[in-house]
C-alpha cells in the first residue's frame, strides 16, 4: 500500500504545484510530501529487509535492490527538495529565473521523483521501460530550465541519445519474451525469469547487447555517455544529485535484472565480461577527461561515469565485488549529493562554472569548501571513507581473476585522483578574488550537503542491521 | 490479411524510409512519416482482425489519432511558423547514403541476424524486412543534419520496432501498448517544443550550428 501512497501523493504534489500561485505554497507542498515519500520508503525497506521482498498488487514488486534504491531515491529526493528551495530563491533574487520557472521547477521534479519510484517498483519490464522513458521526459526541460542557447543543446543532445538508447533498449527488453506465450502480455520480472531455460542462448546474448546500450546509455556508459556532461552542467545544481545519484543506479538496477536473465540462459561469464568491458572503458576515458576538465559541474559528470564504471566492474569481478558494487552505489549517491549541492553553492557566489574562475574558495565559502574537498576525498577512495573499502573490494575480486585488467583500472583510478586533486586544489586554495564577497549565502545551503556527510562517515564504520540484510540479499539475488 | 499483403504494406514502410534519406521538403518528410504511421496502423489493425479485442481496435484508433493526425499537424504547424520550406541536409551525399542504405539492407537480410529474423520462422521475410526499416531509421537520425528530420527519424525507428514486435509475435497486453503510446505521444510534444526553442535560440533546425557546448 506504501507505494500507491508514494507514487499518489507525487502525482497529487504536480497536480497541486499546477494549481498553486504562491511560490510558498509550491515550495511547503514539496517538502511536506517528499518527507512524507521518505517515512514511507524506510518502512518499504524496513518489510523488505524482514521478508525477502515487497509486492503490492501484480503491478508492484520490490526486492532487496529495489528497496535500496527505493531509500537513496527518497533520501536524496528529499534533500533536493529542501536544497532546491534555497538555492532556487537565491538564483531568483539574482534575477536569474522568476517565479514560472520555480512552478515549473517544482512540477517536473516531482514528476521525476514519481517515474523513478515507478521504474524501481514495477513488476512489469515493460512497464519499467515506460517509467524510464518518462524520467527523460520530465527532465528534458529541467536540463533546458535556463533556456540559454547552450541549455537547449544539452537538453536537446539528452532527449535524443536517450530516446534512441531507451527505445534499443526497449528492443532487447521485448527479445526475451520470445519464448513465453498466453499470458495476455501480463509478464512481470519472476516470470521472465522462471521461463528463462526456454529462451535461445544466442537470442538472450543479442538482448542483452541491447539492452545493456540502451540502459547504458541512461546510466552513462562510455560510449554511450556523450549527454551526460552536458546535461549535467547545464541543469540546475540540485537535478544532478538527483540524475547521478538516482537516476543512475536505477538504470543500473534494471541492467542488473536482465543481466539475472541472461545468466540463467548462457551462464555469468557473458555478461560479466560485457560488464568489464564497459567498465573498464568508462574508468579510461573519464579519467583522461577529468585530468583535462576546465568546468567543475562537467567534472562531476565524468566522476559519476568513472564511478558507474566502477560498479559494472564490481559486478562484471563477481563474488566480493557484487557486494562492494552494491554498497558504492549507496555510498556515491551519497557522496554525489554533496557534491552537486557544494557546487550549487559555489556556482551562486562564482556565478561561474568555470575551474579557472574558482580561486580562494576555502577563503570566501570555507564550509562548503571544506564540504567539497571532503566530499572529493570520499569520492576518490581515501580512507577511511566506505569508498576505500568499496574499491579495494572490487580491485581485489578483480585480481583474483582479471589481474592484468585490474592493474589497468587502478592506474586510471590514480590519474583520476591526481586530475581531481589538482582541480580541487587550484579552485580552493590561492588568493580569493576581490570582487566576491566572502560568506556563505545560507545555512540551508549547508544543512543537506553536511546530513549527506554525517550519513556517508556513519555508513563508513557502521551499516544498520536492516540495511546490511538488504545488501546481503540484493547480493544473493545478483 | 494475407501475408503476401502485409509484406506489401511493409515494403511501403520501407521504400517511405528512403525517400525521408533522399527528401529535400520538410513537408515532404511530414507527409512522409504519416504515410509510414498509416502503414503501421493497417499492420497493427490486422492483428486486432486476428484477436478480435476491443481493447486492440483502441490502441489502433490511438495510434492513427496521435501518428497520422497529431504528430504530422504539430510538425507542419512548426513548419509553418518558422517557415521552414526545406529541410536541412545530409552528412553524407545522396549516392553514398543509398550505397550505405543498400548494404544496410542487405546487413539486415544476412545470415548474421538470422536469431532475430527467424523468432517465427514463417515470418522470416518480414522480420527482415522490419529489421532493415529499423536500421535505415537509425541511419536517418545519424545522417540528418536537421532536428525535424532527426526528431521523424526517432519516430520511424520506434514505428519500425512496432512492425517487427508484431511479426515476432511479441505484442504486449493492449494496456501496455497504450502506455507506450501515451510516452510517445509526450515525447512527439516535448520534441516539438524543443525544435521550436532550438530554432528560437539558433535561427535554424541544422544541429550543426549548435556548438554552444564548450567545457
Amino acid at each position: 500500500m506504501e507505494i500507491i501512497f508514494i507514487i499518489a501523493l507525487l502525482i497529487v504534489s504536480s497536480l497541486v504545484s499546477i494549481l498553486l500561485k504562491r511560490r510558498a505554497a509550491i515550495e511547503g507542498v514539496s517538502v511536506v510530501s517528499s518527507f512524507i515519500v521518505l517515512i514511507l520508503s524506510i518502512s518499504i525497506a524496513i518489510k523488505v529487509a524482514d521478508f525477502g521482498s515487497y509486492n503490492f498488487l501484480p503491478f508492484f514488486n520490490i526486492d532487496a535492490l529495489g528497496a535500496i534504491m527505493i531509500l537513496i531515491v527518497s533520501f536524496v529526493g528529499f534533500f533536493t527538495v529542501v536544497y532546491s528551495i534555497v538555492y532556487l530563491r537565491k538564483e531568483t533574487a539574482k534575477n536569474i529565473i522568476g517565479f514560472t520557472r520555480v512552478k515549473q521547477y517544482f512540477i517536473l521534479l516531482n514528476l521525476f521523483l514519481t517515474a523513478m519510484f515507478l521504474s524501481i517498483s514495477a513488476s512489469n519490464p515493460i512497464f519499467a521501460w515506460i517509467s524510464i522513458e518518462a524520467t527523460t521526459l520530465s527532465t528534458a526541460f529541467l536540463v533546458s530550465f535556463y533556456n540559454k542557447p547552450s541549455s537547449v543543446e544539452a537538453a536537446w543532445k539528452y532527449l535524443i541519445i536517450n530516446s534512441v538508447g531507451l527505445l534499443l533498449g526497449f528492443f532487447g527488453t521485448l527479445l526475451y519474451f520470445t519464448e513465453i506465450h498466453g499470458t495476455g502480455g501480463a509478464i512481470s520480472w519472476n516470470l521472465l525469469l522462471e521461463n528463462s531455460s526456454n529462451l535461445n542462448p544466442l537470442l538472450a546474448k543479442i538482448a542483452f547487447i541491447f539492452v545493456l546500450i540502451g540502459y547504458g546509455t541512461k546510466v552513462g556508459f562510455v560510449p554511450m555517455h556523450t549527454w551526460k556532461p552536458d546535461a549535467y552542467s547545464k541543469a540546475p545544481a540540485p537535478l544532478g544529485a538527483l540524475l547521478s545519484g538516482a537516476l543512475l543506479p536505477i538504470a543500473f538496477m534494471i541492467i542488473l535484472k536482465f543481466k539475472k536473465i541472461t545468466d540463467a540462459v548462457v551462464g555469468p561469464l557473458f555478461s560479466q565480461h560485457l560488464l568489464i568491458a564497459f567498465g573498464v572503458l568508462s574508468v579510461a576515458v573519464s579519467a583522461l577527461i577529468i585530468f583535462n576538465s576546465r568546468n567543475y559541474k562537467r567534472l562531476l559528470a565524468y566522476s559519476s561515469i568513472e564511478n558507474a564504471g566502477i560498479m559494472a566492474l564490481g559486478f562484471g569481478f563477481g563474488g566480493l565485488g557484487i557486494f562492494a558494487a552494491i554498497l558504492h552505489m549507496i555510498y556515491h549517491s551519497c557522496v554525489k549529493a554533496i557534491l552537486f549541492f557544494t557546487s550549487g553553492n559555489l556556482l551562486l557566489k562564482y556565478s561561474s562554472a568555470k575551474i579557472q574562475n574558482i580561486k580562494g574558495a576555502l577563503k570566501i565559502l570555507p564550509i562548503t569548501s571544506v564540504l567539497f574537498i571532503l566530499g572529493f576525498l570520499i569520492i576518490s577512495g581515501t580512507p577511511p571513507f566506505g569508498i576505500f573499502l568499496t574499491k579495494v573490494y572490487i580491485l581485489s575480486a578483480g585480481i583474483q581473476v582479471y589481474p592484468i585488467v585490474s592493474f589497468i583500472v587502478l592506474f586510471f583510478l590514480t590519474i583520476t585522483f591526481i586530475g581531481f586533486l589538482k582541480h580541487v586544489s587550484s579552485m580552493f586554495l590561492g588568493e580569493k578574488p576581490v570582487d566576491v564577497e566572502a560568506g556563505e549565502s545560507s545555512i540551508w545551503l549547508l544543512v543537506p550537503p553536511i546530513i549527506f556527510l554525517v550519513i556517508i562517515i556513519i555508513l563508513s564504520f557502521y551499516i544498520p542491521p536492516f540495511l546490511l540484510a538488504l545488501i546481503n540479499k540484493a547480493v544473493l539475488l545478483y | 490479411m494475407s501475408i503476401l499483403f502485409l509484406q506489401f504494406i511493409l515494403e511501403i514502410m520501407f521504400l517511405i524510409l528512403v525517400f525521408l534519406h533522399i527528401s529535400k521538403k520538410s513537408s515532404e518528410v511530414v507527409w512522409a512519416y504519416m504515410f509510414q504511421s498509416l502503414a503501421l496502423g493497417i499492420i497493427l489493425f490486422n492483428s486486432y482482425l486476428d484477436s478480435g479485442s476491443i481493447l486492440l481496435l483502441v490502441v489502433v484508433l490511438l495510434v492513427l489519432a496521435i501518428k497520422v493526425i497529431l504528430a504530422p499537424l504539430f510538425f507542419n504547424r512548426l513548419i509553418k511558423k518558422n517557415a521552414l520550406a526545406f529541410s536541412v541536409s545530409t552528412y553524407i551525399n545522396t549516392p553514398l547514403t543509398l550505397i550505405i542504405i543498400s548494404s544496410l539492407t542487405f546487413i539486415a537480410y544476412s545470415h548474421k541476424f538470422f536469431p532475430l529474423t527467424n523468432i517465427i520462422p514463417g515470418n522470416h521475410m518480414l522480420l527482415a524486412l522490419s529489421l532493415a526499416v529499423m536500421f535505415l531509421s537509425l541511419f536517418l537520425i545519424i545522417n540528418r543534419k536537421g532536428a525535424l528530420s532527426q526528431i521523424i527519424g526517432v519516430l520511424s525507428f520506434e514505428n519500425s520496432l512496432i512492425a517487427f514486435v508484431v511479426f515476432a509475435g511479441l505484442e504486449q497486453s493492449a494496456w501496455l501498448q497504450i502506455g507506450i503510446l501515451f510516452d510517445i505521444f509526450v515525447w512527439i510534444i516535448i520534441s516539438t517544443v524543443f525544435t521550436n526553442m532550438i530554432y528560437e535560440q539558433f535561427g535554424s533546425l541544422n544541429v550543426t550550428v549548435m556548438n554552444k557546448l564548450k567545457d
